[in-house]
């Protein structure tokens, strides 16, 4: 071991350190309000994948800082030692590479998706169907309730600790269903139905936090941007009423 | 008329084109009068393909090339004077300089358009563009930097260095070349001219079916985009040849400078993907001109299909973009660390496998498109795996600079900033890869940070890394290396501090393609509207250090840098011939510290300052 390699290797460790530091023990890295079971899995992969990435980045980092300072000279004099590889350190990084990137897509990429899957599955206890048009959202509760956002104080409301199923659709061009509190996204596609499940934990309210909206995120032409409507996460009686309030007056 | 003669070809190629144009829109009123369609958007397509040829063969295509259709005797539009680079020269050195000045314009334009948007997201809520404006303005950004970012490297530095770096006195097919170079000039008229139609709202994917409706603009958007994939299946269809047959004497495939095995392979992604892209916009436009509903489920279409053709062509794409990149990236770095390119096989070997596997990347673009559920897994796995020969690179990149001799000039230090802006970007791009966290994070800003940070922090550095390195020899002068390492720290500082932010206004619920958000992200988006001012202004110092360095900047000598390969071993500029007798090649380019190496013996060359080319003998 010559003395670069020492140093850079206490480097990395210091920059390791200093990262998982940053990620662990500062809000920096802080994860906006979760509202679905759903977006817990999501913000978990995400967690995870920063910490794994640290001491990876602090690697190459730690390299090409102490290359950058240790080995500048301040003209072309003479060349360096014409080393064209060393294999055994080409396999280490091939290996190494290798087993992290099959370790990424086993978790929390595989793992990922089935427990999304998983939460998913079964009987929902609420289906919306949620249509998609230029620029404006129609939601379709059970009981014939139906809430198009261009309205008056129009918002998506949903009942708490509840399997929401949503099946998307749209009736001129592409859009995107997201709410950004759920973490939960997928197209409204003209001709298709798509379905994404959300089951809600905890009150919310865009009132509170912008990240209960119903956004679209598909690039859908001149009011894109405005396509947009506030979420309100209830308890299972509130929404029983209001929904039966809304039903009388659509009946 | 002395002030016009140099355009003159430029002139008959407008008149030729109105011309054109006035027989094709003709064609399509007759064609649809007798149908009884309407008649605006056929008249507009067919209009544009008669002024196309016709714009050809007035810039040269006629002299140079149809003469000989019709017996006439070709004549060659070549010439020492400034005037060849308006119009149809087949010398590659013109054409790689006409590619690199055309889009470091468009880079420029592309740029002023950003800082317009920037204007407007500095604070929630309409400020001063209309929505329609917002759109265009976007997908205009876009568009043009796709262009920069595809045809920067292949069309200039490739045109303009890979004959010289592999000894030949020009490309495969130079009239090909020509072609691919001129049918540009038509994509940004087409596209500066889609404000007056009525701009386009569809960003630069053109998802049907909202590219199937709005304004002509979108018409004319989808024209150009077509029209600019012809030139790149061209270019890539030269330079495959080029590189097979044109090498120097000696010079197998194991001595090719690995600039030139990246453009290898960025052409082979060229020539074959793009085609994919231009069949799928020709049926958007004739979905939307003649109604024929591909993408229209009312009549049996799928608006999905679209997706996936685009994507099959449009994730390779951006390894057309960026192995190129990771070419420039490496040259320099083993020619200013003087070391060799570290582990030259295996990088070679992982620019094929990344070629490869770009062609089984593209549903990563649609984990919510609401495609099938179980094509989740194996995409993802596809995608993920693409970092392991990207992670060769960082092995090369960092093995060559280990314990080498840094001379940290301007291009040195853009290529250094490249692995570390790469770093950014690919680790990044694992959460987008990744089904989990894309659900979240696609078409949020979270993108946006992502691909700015490969394809301007990885590419855009490269290209300036490559514009300064290759400056000396491309025209014939020095930059001034004090202002270029200012623009480097400057521009470094203000892109990092521009572009890191945007990963937080993704994750916290700010989405792609808007005018307006949500009131928390306001602070945060102020900061950025403020640095990218100071990041746009830093391309001002560029510009005047290479529009005066190019007229009062002290003679260069045929190698400034000592390097070793070909393109330093012919005077700055090179002759017309490149080198006065062919070059043989007789050991690795890239052998810095081996006593008594010799990349290859090039008698000397006429026209330098400097006499005889030094530096073929250079590592003793």
């Amino acid at each position: 071991m010559n003395r670069d390699t020492v140093n850079v290797f206490f480097l990395w460790l210091v920059l390791t350190a200093l990262g998982e530091f940053v990620i662990l023990g500062t809000d920096l890295f802080s994860y906006p309000i979760v509202g679905a079971e759903e977006g817990h899995v999501v913000d978990d992969a995400f967690f995870f994948l920063t910490a794994l990435a640290v001491p990876v980045a602090a690697f190459v980092l730690s390299m090409l800082g102490y290359a950058f300072i240790r080995f500048r000279v301040s003209g072309p004099d003479e060349d360096g030692p014409p080393v064209k590889m060393h294999r055994s350190w080409a396999i280490f990084w091939l290996l190494w590479t290798t087993g992290l990137t099959l370790f990424v897509i086993v978790h929390p990429g595989i793992t990922g998706i089935l427990e999304i899957r998983h939460l998913g599955s079964g009987e929902p206890d609420l289906v919306v169907e949620t249509e998609g048009s230029r620029w404006y959202w129609t939601i379709n509760y059970p009981d014939g309730v139906t809430v198009k956002t261009f309205e008056e104080d129009a918002e998506m409301v949903l009942p708490v600790d509840s399997h929401v199923k949503f099946e998307v659709t749209s009736t001129d061009v592409l859009h995107a269903f997201w709410v950004p509190a759920f973490r939960m996204k997928v197209d409204a596609v003209p001709g298709l139905v798509t379905t994404i499940s959300a089951t809600t934990i905890g009150l919310g309210n865009y009132r509170d936090d912008p990240q209960y909206r119903l956004q679209c995120a598909e690039l859908c032409g001149l009011l894109h941007n405005g396509m947009d409507v506030p979420v309100r996460v209830v308890s299972v009686a509130e929404f029983d009423a209001w929904l039966a309030e809304k039903a009388v007056t659509a009946a | 008329m002395s002030f016009i003669s140099p355009f003159r070809f430029v002139i008959r190629a407008l008149v030729f084109a109105t011309i054109g144009f006035i027989i094709g829109s003709l064609l399509a009123s007759l064609i649809t009068g007798a149908t009884g369609e309407p008649a605006e958007e056929p008249m507009l397509a067919l209009g544009y393909a008669g002024a196309l040829i016709g714009w050809l063969l007035g810039i040269g295509v006629w002299d140079v090339w149809a003469r000989e259709w019709i017996g006439l005797q070709p004549r060659s539009l070549n010439a020492q004077s400034w005037h060849q680079y308006f119009r149809f020269s087949t010398d590659h050195k013109v054409i790689g300089t006409q590619y690199l000045v055309t889009f470091v314009v468009v880079l420029l334009l592309a740029g002023f358009l950003a800082m317009v948007l920037r204007v407007e997201l500095a604070q929630p809520g309409i400020a001063f563009l209309s929505d329609q404006n917002y759109n265009t303005v976007m997908s205009l950004h876009g568009i043009m930097m796709i262009a920069v970012a595809v045809a920067t490297i292949i069309g200039g530095f490739a045109n303009f260095g890979v004959p010289l770096l592999i000894g030949a006195d020009d490309v495969a097919f130079p009239r090909i070349n020509a072609l691919s170079y001129w049918i540009i000039p038509p994509v940004a008229i087409l596209l500066l001219l889609t404000p007056l139609f009525g701009g386009f709202d569809t960003g630069w994917t053109a998802y049907p079916p909202l590219s199937t409706l709005g304004s002509s603009g979108t018409l004319l958007f989808l024209l150009a985009f077509l029209t600019f994939g012809l030139s790149s299946i061209l270019g890539g269809l030269n330079f495959l040849a080029t590189i097979v047959f044109l090498r120097a004497p000696g010079m197998g495939w194991s001595r090719m400078p690995i600039f030139v095995w990246s453009v290898f392979c960025a052409a082979l992604i060229s020539l074959t993907a793009t085609q994919f892209v231009a069949a799928g916009l020709l049926m958007v436009m004739l979905d939307r001109v003649v109604g024929m509903g591909f993408f229209d489920s009312n009549r049996g279409g799928d608006a999905l299909l679209f997706e996936h053709i685009f994507w099959f062509y449009s994730h390779p794409a951006v390894y057309i973009m960026i192995l190129p990149a990771f070419g420039i990236l490496l040259e320099v770095l083993s020619h200013f660390a003087r070391k060799p390119v570290y582990a030259y096989r295996w990088v070679v070997a992982s620019m094929f496998s990344i070629v490869l596997i770009s062609f089984i990347v593209w549903a990563h673009h649609l984990y919510t498109s609401g495609m099938p559920d179980f094509l989740h897994i194996p995409f993802m796995v596809t995608t993920e795996l693409i970092s392991i020969p990207t992670g060769v690179i960082f092995l090369s990149a960092l093995g060559i600079i280990w314990r080498g001799r840094l001379w940290l000039t301007t291009p040195m230090l853009f290529a250094l900033a490249v692995v570390f802006n790469f770093l950014i970007g690919g680790i990044t791009g694992i959460f987008l890869a990744d089904v989990p966290t894309d659900i979240h994070l696609q078409d949020t800003y979270f993108v946006v940070a992502h691909f700015h940070y490969t394809i301007m922090g990885g590419e855009i550095f490269a290209i300036m890394a490559g514009i300064y390195y290759w400056y000396p020899k491309i025209t014939g002068r020095m930059y001034n290396e004090r202002q270029g390492r200012l623009h480097f720290w400057w521009m470094f500082i203000s892109y990092n501090a521009t572009f890191l932010p945007m990963f937080w206004t993704g994750v916290w619920g700010m989405n792609r393609r808007v005018a307006d958000y949500t009131d928390n992200l306001a602070d945060l988006n102020l900061i950025i509207t403020g640095i990218s001012f100071v990041m746009g202004a830093s391309f001002l110092l560029f510009v005047y250090n290479m529009v005066s360095s190019s007229i009062r900047g002290p003679v260069a000598e045929a190698n400034p840098w000592r390097a070793r390969t070909l393109e330093w071993q012919t005077s700055s500029p090179p002759p017309e011939e490149n080198f006065t007798t062919p070059p043989q090649v007789v050991g690795d380019p890239y052998d810095y510290g081996v006593p008594d190496s010799v990349h290859a013996v090039v008698s000397p060359s006429g026209g330098s300052s400097d006499g005889p080319a030094e530096g073929a003998d250079r590592g003793a």
